[in-house]
């Protein structure tokens, strides 16, 4: 199971085709190394150690929702809540950093568990109740961001104690606390989604739900899971993101989940469920950010930005598609 | 409308096609003349569907024509066809469930008013005197969805004849439909040939045949075997036409039970949800138990009940003795059983997985350590199962979806014998499954039976049931009516049998074996199963 379609490889190395087969697998290593190679070649502030760590700070809240929107994705359904859930877990975070300024360990807690229960809340939804997960999520998206207001009363929670700022930006091996959240996700959940039982079911309940109940699989558990550890991801994501900023700002996370969709789908995933990998949303989510950063720094303006994203986008799966097709 | 053009309408010569390398047609000549209904008949997988869509221009043939009139169909083009008067009505149907009949007879031709707007209420006219003309009473306001399968077939068909076909191609057209519905398709076909429409359709049911054909083609491995005048040959002629060979070949032959063997699967009065009636039965250690029956007698219900993958509403299952737990998969493979479902690419394979990863789903726990998956002893055990029923991949790492059908089916059997399988459902084992490979099957199937597992396998093949089970069930309408041993499988009437049971008529008198199980009926319900 490789990024983009894992046509097979010919049996012959070096080969002609061979090299067509890698070239279509590989594309967005590729495409990758060719944007670095860009910006490195345009600007010399972009290559520096500086510039990496911002790249990779900025890119740590995307990449814990795009981790569990990838396992959402691969069961075939879709989290539209997560940028809502960022703000409520910010919120909450902030509201309670700011009544028990010691108690950072309890913040943090309050934070993910609100985070766990929306997802586990989609995940009734979709596994129960059988709510279609575009429906089940897009409630939870408006209820979410409704609620992110409610307790900041309509206003941003400013004035937050410095115990709580620190905690998104403690440095460990010269790296922030975010950035290895990131990492060990990365890493764990790729690894995890190869090596166990539960990466198994995933695969098998996105790929033909029948066939993995009929395996024994307890499809409705593995799809209440997938929302859950979404909705746990994002919990993290949003306390991580209110300590960076040191405050509580009920917009928080706003638009993200489409950032995080976009990563996951640059990556090679199927929306139909079954195909993609963990590594490969990394490699959306660190494109994205890559060319985010080095837009910024050539001077490009947000709007064009984002058309570039968007022909991304599309770009990516069109190479996709095609590429099945040319197999078949 | 009668047009009595001499010479045929349609000519198919000399056709060819491969699907990756593995031929399915080999030069298939036939030709077709206005007004006649021609049965295509031969096994799965003898080409008969590959031979339609090539007719119909969906499949492009690899060499041979097709000839409209004498005009050369462009190779793969529906659209052309469809210009020249061919349509084709498939086996899943191409309407449209959630608009009603008329706006499914006129799509794509829609009727519009001066004001360039639908004229809803002329289609709407237009749509019941074509279906009045057919004697069918189809509101044309109704969805189409809501219409049974056998009806919606119906306007398939007329709505076909209405664009001008003068050649309908039939794909399989009763298997999906009841009874009942059975009879309004022979009308409607009998009458478009009277006004002079060439119609072929596919089946392998020899009632069908008899019904409706004028002339029969044989298809058997991709090579045509038999193209008669259905005055000139008998029900025996075609039968060993499909099979090709006596039917003791197909099958291996079969070991004995014991009568004292022990008894491995008992169902005890299992209702399955939304099934009328309720079955009993067991299954000794090496015992082959068939399930025969028409389409939608319950057999695959009863069997995914059974599974637990259906909901029962009420009933016992006990595997050697001990109970087990009703609705849960996990219940049934822990006590033992294993199901092959019907349809491979629905419900048997996780068609993007590998042959590996396939083979360790059944079994995931016990291939992980705290949910570590222990990679070697995995592929050493799935490895060792596939070896077992000489499955041909390139390895364990091959996707199963590029498997051929024989194949995927040995990977969906095999993939539970990585552990001690004691009760094995098999539903239609070989359905999509070339003749060579069936062979092979078949003998997997009684030399898993014989080393001691109880399997029950149904089939609406009956030359299946009655080759290769030590016992069968006929079911009807969710329960079973009749249950013939194997003496009463040997017997050369047992084809008629089957069919009288299965389709409700009284078995005749003589025929004290076939006992109608009283049981079914009885309402004796548990007191503490709610209905659901």
């Amino acid at each position: 199971m490789s990024a983009t379609a894992a046509a097979p490889l010919p049996r012959r190395r070096f080969s002609r085709e061979w090299f067509v087969a890698q070239l279509i697998r590989r594309a967005m290593l590729i495409v990758m190394l060719l944007v670095i190679a860009f910006f490195s070649y345009r600007s010399l502030r972009f290559s520096s150690l500086d510039n990496l760590q911002t790249i990779l700070v900025a890119a740590a809240p995307f990449a814990l929702i795009a981790l569990g929107q990838t396992l959402v994705i691969l069961t075939g359904g879709i989290d539209l809540s997560v940028g809502s859930i960022i703000a409520v877990s910010a919120m909450t975070g902030a509201a309670i950093a700011k009544a028990n300024p010691g108690q950072v360990w309890m913040t943090v807690g309050a934070a993910m568990a609100v985070g766990l229960l929306a997802g586990a809340i989609n995940g009734f939804l979709v596994s129960r109740v059988d709510v279609p997960p575009f429906i089940a999520t897009l409630g939870m998206l408006t209820a979410g961001s409704g609620v992110a207001f409610v307790i900041g009363d309509g206003a941003p929670i400013n004035g937050l104690p410095a115990e709580f700022g620190s905690i998104a930006n403690t440095r460990v091996l010269g790296l922030q606390i975010p950035v290895i959240l990131m990492i060990v996700g990365i890493v764990g959940l790729g690894i995890a989604m190869r090596r166990t039982a539960y990466g198994m079911r995933i695969y098998a309940v996105g790929g033909n739900r029948t066939a993995a109940e009929i395996a024994g699989v307890n499809a409705r558990r593995t799809l209440f899971s997938v929302y859950a550890v979404s909705g746990l991801l994002a919990g993290v994501s949003g306390v991580m993101l209110a300590s960076r900023v040191s405050s509580g700002p009920p917009t928080l996370g706003q638009g993200y989940e489409l950032d995080a969709i976009a990563a996951v789908v640059i990556g090679g995933a199927s929306l139909m469920g079954g195909r993609g990998t963990v590594w490969g949303t990394a490699l959306g989510l660190l494109l994205i950010q890559t060319l985010n950063n080095g837009l910024d720094i050539l001077l490009v303006p947000a709007y064009w930005q984002n058309v570039i994203k968007g022909v991304l986008i599309v770009a990516a799966v069109a190479v996709d598609v095609w590429s099945v097709k040319r197999r078949t | 409308m009668t047009t009595t053009t001499e010479g045929p309408v349609l000519e198919c010569l000399a056709l060819e096609k491969s699907f990756g390398g593995v031929p399915v047609l080999k030069g298939v000549s036939l030709s077709l003349e206005l007004g006649t209904v021609t049965a295509l008949a031969g096994e799965n997988g003898a080409g008969k569907s590959t031979m339609m869509k090539i007719a119909s221009g969906q499949y492009r043939a690899d060499a041979g024509t097709v000839r409209v009139r004498g005009e050369e169909l462009s190779a793969g083009d529906i659209r052309d066809a469809h210009r020249l008067g061919v349509a084709i009505v498939p086996q899943e149907l191409a309407s449209i469930a959630h608009m009603t009949v008329y706006e499914n007879l006129f799509v794509g031709r829609e009727l519009t008013t001066r004001f360039r707007t639908l004229d809803r209420r002329g289609m709407s006219r237009r749509a019941a005197e074509m279906l009045e003309v057919f004697g069918v009473d189809i509101d044309p306001g109704a969805r189409m969805g809501t219409l049974p399968v056998g009806m919606q077939q119906i306007v398939e068909i007329v709505k076909n004849s209405s664009r001008g076909a003068k050649v309908l191609l039939l794909d399989e057209p009763s298997s999906a439909i009841s009874e009942r519905e059975v009879e309004g398709l022979y009308r409607v076909v009998r009458q478009l040939r009277d006004s002079g429409v060439a119609m072929v359709f596919t089946t392998h049911k020899m009632a069908e045949i008899r019904a409706l054909a004028d002339r029969v083609v044989v298809l058997r491995d991709g090579g045509l075997v038999l193209d008669r005048p259905m005055t000139e040959v008998s029900d025996d002629d075609i039968v060993s036409a499909m099979i090709g060979r006596e039917l003791e070949d197909l099958f291996p032959p079969l070991h004995t039970v014991p009568r004292d063997a022990e008894q491995v699967l008992r169902v005890e009065d299992l209702h399955v949800a939304g099934q009328a009636g309720g079955c009993s039965f067991q299954v000794r250690r090496g015992e082959i138990l068939g399930l025969a029956g028409l389409v939608g007698a319950g057999r695959t219900e009863l069997l995914e009940g059974v599974f637990g993958v259906r909901a029962t509403t009420s009933g016992r299952l006990l595997v050697s003795g001990r109970e087990v737990r009703r609705r849960s998969p996990a219940a049934a493979i822990a006590a033992g059983m294993a199901l092959v479902p019907e349809d491979r690419k629905q419900s048997g394979a996780v068609m993007g997985l590998s042959v590996l990863d396939n083979g360790t789903l059944p079994r995931l726990s016990q291939f992980s350590v705290a949910g570590w998956l222990k990679q070697r002893a995995r592929a050493q055990s799935v490895g060792a199962a596939m070896e077992s029923v000489r499955l041909r991949s390139r390895g364990l790492g091959q996707e199963v979806g590029t498997l051929s059908g024989g194949n995927q089916q040995k990977v969906v059997l095999a993939r539970w014998l990585t552990d001690d399988v004691q009760v094995l459902l098999l539903d239609e084992p070989t359905r999509g499954v070339d003749v060579g490979a069936r062979s092979e099957i078949y003998r997997i199937i009684a030399d898993l039976a014989e080393a001691g597992m109880a399997v029950v396998m149904a089939s609406s093949d009956m030359t299946e049931v009655l080759g290769l089970s030590h016992r069968a069930l006929v079911m009807r309408e969710g329960g079973v009516v009749g249950e013939l041993d194997r003496d009463d499988l040997d017997r050369p009437d047992v084809q008629e049998l089957i069919f009288r049971l299965s389709s409700g008529l009284d078995p005749r008198t003589d025929q004290r074996s076939a006992t109608t199980d009283q049981r079914s009926a009885a309402p004796d319900r548990r007191p503490e199963e709610g209905d659901a």
